[in-house]
């Protein structure tokens, strides 16, 4: 009987992935330039009088410190990481996207063609 | 071609037949109606609340309507011995798993779009505008309720029913991972971690959810990219699913 080489076409694939993986994958949080983040100083000017509105008074340490704070909204900034560090807002990674979607395609019809089952050849006698 | 499609057809016959369906489109519904029915208490925003709850339980219901729809069909057909007949001589395998997947696949974006419109139809009944990005997102669910399909499809030739549910759903919560997320479950493995996560889908690219809800512009490139990109897994995973299925015996 003969055995399907998928299961080998698959190690070899993750093998090839392993060794090359670094830097391949795309997480906003990792890949992102601190042009884009423009969080490398955020705590240390960012929070100055001149770009927020603090609220101050009366009460808490984090008053007291200056940490409460007002945003413009819309803006990227601390607070709103969650926010801009999803593919819809990164554009920087839908060429990766893109990539990935080829890939995929690619691996699709290579999957097709090693596991399309053989036409056993008649023997004339 | 046309025996797909009519083999589509027979499938998608036999799902309208199941309650199955009906039963999680209602559920889906009534979900809808009772995030319309909280009480904003004078907050303002609360068209935000009902979009971002509203959205998030159709991607919930676009996984519960993928596990409800495909994981029971080809276990049946292979209990029920018709698809030794069928594979005998009318359909090769391929054209089985199309016709199945084609047949639910129209199930399943009916369901959805239905789904949106009654989201709309919350928010029009409350007098909040309908955000113009309701509709591409609209799509953009159908396009990951059929990838989710292919995923439950791929599961069902070589795991039992009972089990490609809770197997769906994890590689559900773990496709939403980012890779630091996803490398911090196995800190002392992060190569091993990271090629894992490399071949996992990345279904962060189907949340549009938040812009949507705080009405924000997502550009319409966007959604043919993130469109392009769940067929692509869609077409992926059917074809493995047909690799894992010509190897099984139907004896």
């Amino acid at each position: 009987m003969r055995r399907s080489p998928l299961p080998v076409f698959l190690l070899a694939a993750s093998a090839l992935l392993m060794a090359s993986c670094r830097g391949v994958d795309y997480d906003i949080a990792e890949v992102a330039s601190p042009d884009y983040t423009g969080l490398e100083d955020d705590h240390d000017d960012g929070h100055g009088d001149q770009d927020h509105d603090v609220l101050e008074g009366p009460g808490s340490e984090e008053e007291a410190a200056g940490d409460l704070h007002l945003h413009e909204t819309g803006v990227r900034n601390h607070g709103t990481v969650w926010f801009f560090n999803q593919p819809w807002a990164a554009s920087f990674i839908w060429v990766k996207i893109v990539r990935d979607s080829v890939v995929l395609l690619a691996l699709a019809c290579v999957v097709q063609v090693v596991s399309r089952p053989r036409r056993l050849r008649r023997h004339d006698p | 071609m046309r025996t797909t499609l009519a083999f589509a057809g027979m499938t998608l016959r036999s799902l309208l037949r199941r309650r199955t369906i009906y039963g999680i489109l209602i559920v889906i519904l009534l979900a809808l109606s009772g995030i319309g029915q909280v009480p904003s208490f004078g907050v303002e925003g609360e068209s935000t609340f009902i979009v971002d709850f509203g959205l998030f339980g159709l991607e919930i219901g676009a996984m519960l309507l993928a596990i409800g729809l495909a994981s029971n069909i080809y276990p049946r057909d292979r209990e029920q011995r018709t698809a030794m007949p069928l594979l005998a001589v009318p359909l090769s395998r391929g054209q089985y798993l199309g016709g199945r997947f084609l047949g639910a696949a129209l199930v399943q974006a009916a369901a959805l779009l239905l789904s949106v419109l009654g989201l709309m139809a919350i928010l029009a009944i409350h007098g909040y505008a309908v955000p113009g990005d309701l509709v591409p997102a609209a799509f953009l669910l159908v396009v990951e309720g059929w990838f989710l399909l292919a995923v439950v499809f791929f599961f069902s030739f070589w795991t039992s029913p009972p089990l490609n549910a809770p197997l769906t759903l994890l590689l559900f919560i773990v496709s939403q991972m980012s890779v630091l997320q996803f490398v911090s479950l196995v800190p002392t493995a992060p190569g091993l971690m990271r090629t894992l996560r490399l071949i996992l889908p990345h279904m962060d690219v189907f949340r549009i959810k938040d812009p949507i809800a705080h009405d924000f512009a997502v550009p319409d490139v966007y959604f043919l990219l993130a469109a392009f990109y769940g067929l692509a897994y869609t077409a992926f995973m059917l074809s493995v699913a047909l690799a894992v299925f010509r190897t099984r015996d139907l004896k």
